[in-house]
């Protein structure tokens, strides 16, 4: 029963043997390198990257509605990418302009 | 003018979907491009390596997909390059390379 389900899954036209699994769900390691930079200083930000991941992944988590089928994993993963930029972009945005505000009302 | 024609009305043309997205992706060369210009500190190791398997990956997909997505094979091509290079920055000041 399991086993032909898992036959099933693994012999897709779009199963694990193929680009159309494996280019999808590596694009989760865009997200998951971003996570990973959390901790790094917002210094190393870079403004043009973060702005391309979250745009990217904006018009993106749309599109993967839009197609047919839908795809929910690029979906997901998507939408994964708009809100790790979105915070990166926060992040650097907050220390650029938001912390100097901070700093000249402690210097008056 | 015919060649336009064809272009706009093509199936992985500007009214498809199949256009805009490819067009997004542009958006990493482009980000990559300018943040060659910057200091190798700024680089980060592990969305610059992130990209390089994303781009390669991604190349293969837009051969395969059908229909046979061009403009999203240039993209990550390009991206591929720019990536590539950037890691090579890294690494070098990272001093993992000489």
């Amino acid at each position: 029963m399991a086993a032909s389900k898992l036959q099933a899954l693994w012999n897709h036209p779009a199963g694990p043997k193929t680009i159309h699994f494996w280019a999808p769900t590596f694009k989760w390691g865009i997200s998951i390198a971003n996570v990973a930079d959390f901790a790094k200083p917002p210094e190393k930000i870079s403004y043009p990257q973060q702005i391309a991941v979250t745009c990217t992944g904006l018009i993106w988590s749309r599109y993967s509605l839009v197609i047919t089928p839908k795809n929910w994993n690029l979906f997901s993963v998507n939408v994964a990418m708009a809100g790790t930029g979105l915070y990166q972009l926060s992040r650097k945005i907050q220390q650029d302009y938001l912390s100097d505000v901070k700093e000249e009302a402690i210097k008056e | 003018m015919a060649a336009l024609r064809a272009f706009w009305n093509s199936p992985v043309g500007p009214k498809t979907t199949h256009f805009w997205g490819p067009v997004a992706n542009w958006g990493f060369v482009t980000a990559g491009l300018v943040d060659t210009q910057k200091p190798p500190e700024m680089i980060s190791g592990n969305m610059t390596a992130a990209m390089c398997v994303y781009s390669g990956l991604f190349m293969r997909f837009a051969w395969m997909v059908r229909p046979r997505n061009y403009l999203l094979l240039a993209c990550h091509v390009s991206n591929e390059a720019v990536q590539l290079y950037q890691l090579s920055r890294w690494a070098k000041a990272q001093g993992y390379v000489y």
